[in-house]
């Protein structure tokens, strides 16, 4: 049994003891794409911690009682739960692991009490068929030891988050079947960041890669609180067929004095500035193609870009996932099986029209 | 301008400037707006055909645009009818032409048309090499014909005596000559019947295969359907090829290669090369390449001043220089004619990769094997009309100006150039007249000079004059594939003229759209050519903004940084060159030369096909 996994130790096979999110940066790692170091705390650690604490029947005894449907029993559920999880101390084996693999990471990374991101990845998330994208909790900017193992034990807590628990009730997910494990990761410290679809959103055209980027953390893209900048770029060419410059009022970012991450105004001038460079996009594109090809199917990405670091080594992915959108759809014929000759006819049949 | 109606002039009342008085007497009235079809003409959207005319028109080069207005139209209404389809019909204005595509015929010529065409059409891509076969020997023995047309060099005194003893030959050189000019007017207009043998049908099959790959692949680029379908085939490239030959031929001989990059002209070089063995065995091998190979006109072949390979050696011989210079340093000179295809291979699977079901994957390669199948056709007929038999024509057009000289009628042989197809045949009768009538018998010279001087000034003064990119009311639908694939227009098209118009006016336009024909960011100053032979303003590093541009150009493509055009789809000549040179351009932006100004700083967009002025001028 292992409690912390480097992510250079998990691959897709690791899923059970990782989950997924985890499990899928290893795999970057082995497509040799550039994603910031870290370590996972494993579904183990999660399991032991539920066990040795004694709250682990408390936890389904409460689940089993609580009544379908009723909002006010979801809510004390939760409450209680999250409380018995957050508020158990973690015995002296577990966090010791903690301790050690991220003072090796800081040791790596040649940083004292480095910045991390400390992210939920549960063991059910982000399957093609079932997205809980969102549902699990990420911490950002976390540093020293004592803080880190706080933001992981919110982290086994918030798969039992109201949303978390009723989802599950609702699609017959069995609680028990869910495990999580949690993943530390190097902070990027990110000039840009976004997400990345290995197929345009929009139409399903699978030819295109579609990025959406704005200042700071990824966090206003992907929660929709800035219109970011964008850009579609065919695979096989690699042409820029849209670029679209937004006006980013605020930016995802960590504030120091208030120890935590903040959205902070963005100066005028930068507001409706490109935030990437024609080089980063064409190096972003090549990464989400690599990641497409190593899974074998249309990815959502994301990614973010280091101030700290020059061009390409500035380039991170932090996370990569099936795509869930078109990807579920049936794939049909477009052309409708005609032949060279039939379309040809087709075509010379064809007017086009001009409306005034 | 246009109306608030989103209408351009009425072709009726059109002003040209006053300096162009008297242009309408240079060309046939059938090629004028006239009163006798003033309600269909005011009814019809006309647009400038910036692509076979991007300059005044001069009286003689109107042929070709005679011709092609009937060859290609009745390949599409009479030939291989494709169904809704009907011609181009075609006006002069102020030296300028305008064309315009015909609305669709009623429905029920639509449905005789569609049972020929699929009758005739697709036994033409069942036959297609076959049938290339037959048209490359017909064309050529066309062009020997033309070649071989008598034209007497001089009138002589008394006819020679083999004319008359033993028989009298029964007609002489006052009968050759009027017949000479109606020969090679006839077999003009039979080399253009030619010309759209299998075009039109190239043009449809590019436009379905774009259709399917857009459905396919909803965003994809016209640039990069244009990637897949465009090839390097041999016709156009064999010029260049062939100079790459006696390059590297040079390069191997010392002696050669001194004499070939020296700073001095051709006929210099050739007298110099003439005097040694080397040198001889050299032009051996320069003759053996010229004909047909360098019969290349230094433009579109369209104008007669453009001149051709052969007309001005220095050209090839500046060419020549360079790769036996660049030979001398160590570089590769020929192009990887081969890599373009490799690559073109390699896009076209990578996209099939992509598709997602059997049944599309197949019809993708019906698709692509149909277009593929014809596609050679529009690169190919372009050497063999356009260049080889155009410079033919002109060749033996100026032995007839040559004569009008030394019969007193003409200033200098160009001159010829300056009377159209119907007006000729008035000079050559006089001119045979007058020697039939005997000595000393006035011919009205002074008459045809001065008409020569006004129609210079007319033509330089229609140069300085920007003309409105349209006439008429917009179309509510096209069905023509000419007229959306050469021309691109369409409705955005047309949409961006009245934008581009509109603001052009106020003087604000900053940013225009064209399409993005060939990928890549590129920014420096413009160079703005309305007239080919400005080419020698161009300055290494300039962004060219033209008209149109011209594959024959090639050399000068690797001296600029981008090119725009006002008019040209992705697969005009001028987006083919652009990719195969890899530098970024936009095509059919309409507007361009009248937007922008030489010395302004542009951005160039190849990839979304936007034109930006960074920067204004003085």
């Amino acid at each position: 049994m292992e409690y912390v996994l480097n992510f250079r130790e998990v691959d897709k096979n690791s899923l059970s003891q990782v989950g997924g999110k985890n499990a899928s940066l290893g795999e970057l790692i082995r497509a040799d794409i550039r994603v910031p170091p870290g370590f996972a705390v494993t579904t183990d650690s999660y399991q032991q911690f539920i066990t040795e604490t004694g709250i682990k029947d408390t936890i389904f005894q409460v689940l089993a009682e609580m009544k379908p449907g009723d909002i006010a029993a979801l809510n004390t559920a939760s409450e209680t739960i999250q409380g018995l999880i957050q508020g158990s101390t973690l015995s002296a084996s577990i966090k010791k692991a903690i301790d050690k693999a991220y003072t090796q990471l800081c040791d790596d990374c040649q940083v004292r009490a480095m910045p991390v991101a400390v992210r939920s990845s549960a063991t059910a998330e982000d399957l093609p068929t079932a997205s809980f994208a969102g549902q699990q909790d990420t911490y950002l900017w976390i540093q020293g030891v004592e803080a880190v193992v706080e933001k992981v034990q919110h982290c086994w807590a918030s798969l039992f988050t109201p949303r978390a628990i009723d989802y599950r009730v609702k699609n017959n997910f069995p609680h028990e079947k869910v495990l999580i494990s949690v993943g530390i990761q190097k902070m990027v410290n990110s000039r840009a960041a976004g997400v990345m679809f290995t197929l345009n959103p929009t139409d399903g055209d699978l030819s295109k890669v579609v990025i959406e980027g704005s200042w700071g953390l990824g966090e206003t893209v992907v929660s929709g609180s800035v219109n970011p900048d964008k850009f579609v770029v065919d695979k096989v060419v690699m042409e820029t067929s849209d670029k679209t410059i937004s006006t980013k009022h605020i930016a995802c970012v960590y504030d120091p004095e208030a120890g935590k991450v903040v959205d902070a105004d963005v100066d005028d001038e930068m507001q409706c500035t490109c935030c990437l460079e024609d080089r980063e996009v064409k190096a972003l594109v090549s990464m989400g193609k690599l990641i497409e090809q190593h899974y074998k199917r249309p990815m959502d990405i994301e990614w973010a870009i280091d101030k700290d670091l020059d061009f390409p080594e500035n380039i991170f992915i932090v996370q990569a996932r099936p795509e869930t959108v078109w990807s579920q759809r049936k794939t049909r014929s477009v052309i409708g099986g005609k032949s060279g000759y039939q379309l040809l006819m087709e075509q010379a049949m064809k007017r086009i029209k001009i409306p005034s | 301008m246009p109306d608030e109606k989103g209408r351009f002039p009425d072709p009726h009342e059109m002003q040209v400037p006053p300096e162009l008085d008297g242009w309408e007497e240079m060309y046939p009235t059938h090629h004028l707006f006239s009163k006798d079809r003033a309600d269909w003409e005011k009814a019809q959207f006309w647009y400038q055909d910036k692509i076979h005319a991007p300059e005044p028109v001069p009286p003689l080069d109107l042929i070709f645009q005679e011709a092609w207005q009937i060859s290609l139209s009745q390949y599409t209404t009479r030939v291989f009818c494709i169904p809704p389809a009907q011609g181009i019909a075609q006006r002069m204005v102020g030296c300028y032409l305008y064309i315009c595509a015909i609305a669709p015929p009623p429905d029920e010529i639509i449905g005789e048309k569609a049972a020929l065409f699929e009758k005739r059409v697709f036994y033409v891509f069942e036959h297609y090499d076959e049938l290339w076969e037959k048209w490359l020997t017909k064309f050529k023995a066309l062009g020997q014909e033309m070649e071989d047309v008598k034209i007497p060099s001089e009138l002589p005194k008394f006819v020679p005596d083999d004319e008359v003893l033993p028989a009298p030959t029964g007609y002489y050189d006052s009968y050759t000559l009027l017949e000479s000019f109606d020969k090679l007017v006839n077999q003009m207009f039979k080399g253009w019947q030619y010309h759209f043998e299998m075009l039109n049908l190239t043009y449809l099959a590019y436009l379905m295969f774009a259709d399917v790959a857009r459905k396919l692949f909803p965003g994809i680029s016209e640039s990069a359907i244009g990637k897949m379908v465009a090839g390097a085939y041999v016709s156009m490239f064999k010029p260049e090829e062939e100079l790459c030959r006696l390059s590297r031929l040079a390069h191997a001989t010392p002696v050669v290669a001194d004499i070939l990059t020296a700073e001095s002209p051709a006929a210099e070089k050739i007298a110099t090369l003439e005097k040694i063995p080397e040198g001889q065995s050299w032009l051996a091998e320069y003759d053996k390449a010229k004909d047909p190979w360098f019969s290349v006109s230094c433009g579109s072949g369209w104008f007669h001043h453009e001149g051709s390979w052969t007309t001005n050696l220095d050209i090839p011989f500046s060419y020549i220089k360079s790769y036996v210079e660049r030979l001398a340093r160590g570089e590769t000179i020929e192009r990887a004619l081969d890599a373009i295809g490799k690559e073109r291979d390699e896009i076209v699977a990578e996209y099939k990769k992509l598709i997602q079901t059997d049944e599309d994957r197949k019809s993708f390669d019906g698709a692509y094997n149909t277009i593929r199948t014809i596609y050679r056709y529009a690169e190919d007929h372009l050497f063999w009309v356009e260049h080889w038999f155009h410079t033919i024509w002109y060749r033996k057009i100026r032995q007839i100006g040559k004569l009008l000289v030394n019969r007193g009628m003409l200033e200098q042989v160009d001159d010829i150039f300056m009377f159209n197809r119907y007006e000729i045949p008035q000079l050559l009768t006089e001119v045979s007249t007058g020697w039939a009538l005997g000595v000393d018998i006035p011919l009205r010279s002074a008459h045809y000079k001065s008409k020569v001087a006004k129609r210079r000034s007319i033509l330089a003064a229609a140069g300085k004059w920007n003309p409105t990119p349209a006439l008429g009311v917009p179309p509510e639908e096209v069905a023509e594939p000419f007229t959306i694939m050469l021309w691109g227009i369409t409705t955005d098209k047309v949409q961006e003229w009245l934008k581009g118009v509109d603001a052009a006016q106020e003087g604000d336009v900053s940013k225009i759209k064209g399409f993005a024909s060939s990928a890549g960011v590129a920014e420096g100053p413009a160079r703005v050519l309305k007239l080919l032979k400005d080419i020698l303003d161009l300055q290494p590093g300039e962004i060219l903004v033209c008209p149109s541009t011209n594959p024959s150009w090639a050399p000068v493509f690797t001296n600029i940084k981008a090119a725009v055009t006002d008019i040209g789809g992705l697969t005009s000549h001028a987006a083919i060159v652009c990719r195969e040179y890899g530098i970024p351009s936009v095509t059919g932006t309409g507007v361009a030369t009248s937007v922008i100004k030489t010395g302004d700083i542009l951005k160039v967009d190849g990839d979304t096909g936007v034109v930006e002025v960074i920067e204004r001028v003085g």
